[in-house]
């Protein structure tokens, strides 16, 4: 004879180790109790997989088995059942869920456990409780399973606790896995909920049905008309001060002790899951470890993970689940991809393409998933879930597995990614992060669109734009022939280092992309992105980058190709690193070409943080915003007069001195004669535009004409003229000057807050390049 | 003339004084070089300008001052500038004018070293 008792998770329940969750938890035992006055509501409880809903489950079991009814009304009687066993065949299902009930029946009515089950000898014993009518089902029961008519016997079976309820007591169901029948033979998907309809309307008979895959649940309760009968309650981690308390009883359990300042980051790390937790301290308590700071924590922790209690439970999963090893392999290093490495899916198209498998199996594969709650499926939309130590995991699972690393190495890894994510990283300020920020909004813009090849080249880009001036470059952009095309990006990831991997993989930005608008694997590129935080890229940085992306291609298994380097440089660069970069086919970007490269999507460069040294101006600079006017002059006598005007303004918002003012006015004043006289305009305009920075004022002089004069004509010698350039390179702390066929612009900038009182002390800015001097 | 020019003339002593107000441009480094080539081809070999009004400077309004120092020379006169704006001072400078001529503060240390009194 079979044994009996769902020898599943409520023998091992542990009322006591059970902590937190009260809101849930009076929440549901009120709906229970309302059932007696038939108010009652239903309950679908939702959740990942290990997160504590079979333990609330049998929490409310007991609190409901505790319960007295009052005022001569029927008491709730729990029926806790788990569809998880294995029951595919409704006649061993209702077989099981009869058993079930009449031996947890005559526990509530105060019998202790029977040591075997004697059907006939339980309906006799409840008979005597006032229960009737339980040989007239058992016998109907038979019957049916003479006839092999299953899904007659479970509705039998189902029914049954309804109709010998009364005065005595109402059942309350609490069904556990629910999504689970869904599997039954030979019974469409939804039959146990029509069966069940009527007892749920009623408001009598309160039901709780928990399960990881709430997707299938719903559809199948929006089906039966029932979706709105139910509430739904999603259960989370344990809260910190719940997960702490639980920690405390565990570890008093076990005789184990951790510091308490340790606790709420361990609750942390493991997600405040409530399983991981007893794993944890058991794993602590059988290496008979002492535990005196975080260190040894993450040690121990990385140990269970990678081959203590906390891998096992979780490669038992994926054994049993997936027996066949490439299989496994498969739904490992597509988990892995989602979950630790964020790959953002959200159609079973996507899934199956980055799985690379057949859409048979892809499918078997994200529907064991499913039933074990880490995806959810709406609809067409999939939702994967997963926790920390999943995570870790499958980190190991990979790094085992695919790169054969050992396990130590692995810990190792884990412990010290977890470690070094602790402090933020020095350095990394606002302009840093902002920058960050800005490139990945423009990278999920990209959109498979081609962009010159120079907004990734920086020594090429200033081989051809060195010396020339914002505006000049925009035109030579738009020309540009030599075009890269861009891949169609379907999530960047923040900070990867955060994720997974430590500090090997540790780059500002991953994108994962596709070539081609077909999501397939052999389109799949990886942009890895680093912005530089030093002012001047050494050749050393660029090699540590090149590192990290080799060590990124191999865990990704990417062929060369396939994984692009960017890195966004700051001021300047050692003329070496430019070298080393070209070698490594790494892409370089210079703000000048990241603000053009914005411009092309319609994105504004960061505002940069205002420096309080730098910020003399009043409220609009001081913001660290960026003014800008923008002034179209008639070529005529006298109007480069409304340019200083105009450019007095621009400086009285800097609030710079009188000193600077003139010099401002006088330069563009002579950059406006000079365009006057020497560009033989078409349009007989001039185009100025006046940006003022909390660091600088810039002011461009456009024209379309021939070129700047940047020297004296032997006429012009003899008549003491030719002056313009040289007294702008007086007046300005730096000059650029750019012509090519459309025009001329003559970029002028002052720093403010600097030295401008000695125009003397010209500063250079490299990227922009020097001006190229007379001609 | 235009608002943003003036020019007033006077005679301090042998002293020739030319106030330049506004904006000193082609124009107006026209209209200075005239007053002055009048006042040398009479004979006057002192030559003070001012530009205490002088509120801006292009790079033509200077080649324009630039004859001017180079007819006075010619003529082996004496020039002085006065009231000479910080920046003005500069550009004077960049364009080598202050090596030949030089500048004073107010129109009296300027008279006073025309006169050689200085």
């Amino acid at each position: 004879m079979r044994l009996f008792g769902t020898m599943g998770a409520e023998t091992s329940f542990r009322e006591e180790d059970f902590f937190g969750r009260e809101e849930e938890l009076s929440a549901l035992t009120r709906a229970a109790l309302e059932g007696s006055r038939g108010i009652g509501s239903s309950f679908m409880i939702y959740g990942p997989p290990n997160i504590g809903k079979t333990s609330l489950l049998l929490k409310l079991a007991k609190v409901l088995g505790a319960s007295a009814g009052g005022n001569g009304l029927p008491r709730p009687f729990p029926l806790y059942f788990s569809f998880s066993q294995i029951l595919s065949h409704p006649l061993a299902l209702s077989q099981h869920f009869l058993q079930e009930f009449l031996s947890q029946l005559l526990r509530f009515l105060g019998d202790e456990r029977p040591s075997a089950f004697d059907p006939a000898a339980m309906c006799d014993r409840l008979a005597s409780f006032g229960v009737t009518g339980c040989r007239e089902v058992l016998a109907a029961h038979e019957r049916c399973t003479a006839e092999g008519d299953g899904l007659s016997a479970l509705v039998n079976a189902l029914s049954f606790p309804f109709s010998a309820s009364g005065e005595l007591f109402y059942p309350v169901f609490l069904f556990d896995d629910f999504q689970y029948t869904a599997k039954l033979q030979a019974v469409p998907e939804g039959a146990m909920l029509s069966i069940l309809r009527p007892y749920i309307k009623s408001g009598h008979f309160p039901m709780f049905l928990s399960g990881s895959s709430p997707g299938r649940v719903t559809a199948a309760l929006k089906r039966e008309g029932l979706f709105g009968t139910f509430q739904m309650i999603e259960v989370g981690g344990l809260s910190t001060s719940s997960s702490v308390r639980l920690w405390g009883h565990l570890c008093e359990r076990r005789r184990v002790d951790i510091p308490a300042a340790l606790l709420p980051r361990a609750s942390e790390r493991l997600g405040g899951i409530p399983t991981y937790q007893r794993m944890l301290v058991e794993e602590i308590f059988f290496r008979g470890a002492k535990v005196p700071d975080a260190v040894t924590l993450e040690n121990l922790y990385a140990v269970s993970v990678t081959e203590g209690k906390l891998n096992r439970y979780w490669r038992e999963f994926f054994e049993n689940t997936f027996p066949n090893r490439v299989r496994r392999g498969r739904a490992i290093r597509f988990l892995k991809r989602i979950l630790c490495d964020r790959f953002p899916l959200d159609t079973m198209e996507g899934a199956i393409s980055l799985m690379g498998a057949s859409e048979e199996e892809g499918e078997t594969i994200l529907s064991a998933l499913e039933f074990k709650g880490l995806l959810k499926a709406d609809l067409d939309q999939l939702t994967f879930l997963g926790d920390p130590v999943l995570a870790d995991f499958l980190y190991w699972a990979f790094e085992r597995g695919v790169l054969g690393k050992g396990t130590s190495q692995v810990a190792a890894a884990i412990v010290q990614a977890r470690l070094s994510h602790t402090a933020p990283e020095p350095g990394q300020g606002g302009d840093h992060a902002r920058r960050v920020a800005i490139v990945k909004e423009l990278m999920r813009k990209w959109d498979l669109r081609e962009v010159p090849l120079l907004l990734l080249d920086f020594g090429m880009f200033r081989e051809k734009f060195g010396g020339k001036g914002l505006l000049e470059v925009v035109i030579g952009m738009e020309r540009e022939a030599v075009r890269v095309r861009l891949p169609k990006v379907s999530s960047v990831s923040t900070g990867y280092r955060a994720s997974r991997g430590g500090p090997r993989f540790d780059f500002d930005l991953v994108a994962y992309g596709f070539l081609a608008s077909d999501f397939s694997e052999e389109n799949l590129v990886i942009w890895a992105v680093d912005a530089a935080v030093e002012k001047n890229l050494g050749a050393r940085a660029v090699e540590h980058f090149e590192n990290r992306c080799r060590l990124l291609a191999l865990e990704k298994g990417l062929p060369h190709d396939r994984l692009r380097k960017w890195m966004i440089i700051n001021e300047t660069t050692d003329p070496a690193a430019i070298d080393l970069a070209s070698r490594y086919g790494i892409h370089l970007s210079h703000p000048t070409q990241l603000r053009l490269f914005l411009n092309l999507f319609g994105l504004e460069e960061p505002d940069r943080e205002p420096e309080s040294a730098h910020s003399p101006g009043p409220d609009a600079t001081s913001a660290g915003k960026t003014l800008e006017y923008e002034l179209v002059l008639p070529i005529k006598a006298d109007s480069e007069v409304v340019a200083a005007r105009v450019a007095e303004e621009v400086a009285a918002f800097a609030a710079v001195d009188a000193d600077t003012v003139d010099r401002i006015k006088m330069a563009i004043i002579e950059a406006c004669i000079n365009a006057f006289e020497h560009s033989a305009s078409e349009s007989g305009k001039v185009r100025l535009r006046y940006v003022l920075s909390p660091d600088k004022i810039e002011l461009f002089v456009q024209d379309d004409g021939k070129g700047f004069r940047t020297g004296m004509t032997p006429e012009e010698s003899k008549k003491n003229r030719g002056w313009g350039l040289k007294l702008i390179r007086e007046l300005v702390d730096d000059v650029e000057i750019i012509t090519g066929p459309d025009g001329t612009v003559v970029r002028m900038m002052i720093h403010l807050g600097g030295d401008s009182a000695n125009p003397g002390t010209n500063q250079q800015e490299e990227g922009g390049s020097a001006s190229p001097g007379e001609r | 003339m235009s608002p943003y020019r003036t020019i007033e003339t006077r005679e301090a002593g042998d002293t020739f004084v030319v106030c330049v107000g506004g904006y000193l441009n082609n124009l107006l480094g026209e209209e200075v070089e005239k007053v002055v080539r009048a006042k040398l081809d009479d004979g006057v070999r002192r030559i003070l300008i001012n530009f205490q009004g002088t509120r801006m400077v292009n790079s033509i309004g200077i080649s324009f001052v630039i004859g001017i120092v180079e007819k006075v020379m010619e003529q082996e006169g004496r020039m002085a500038f006065c009231a000479l704006s910080r920046i003005n001072c500069d550009l004077f400078r960049v364009t080598g004018l202050a090596k030949y001529v030089r500048s004073f503060e107010t129109e009296k240390e300027a008279l006073d070293y025309l006169s050689g009194n200085a």
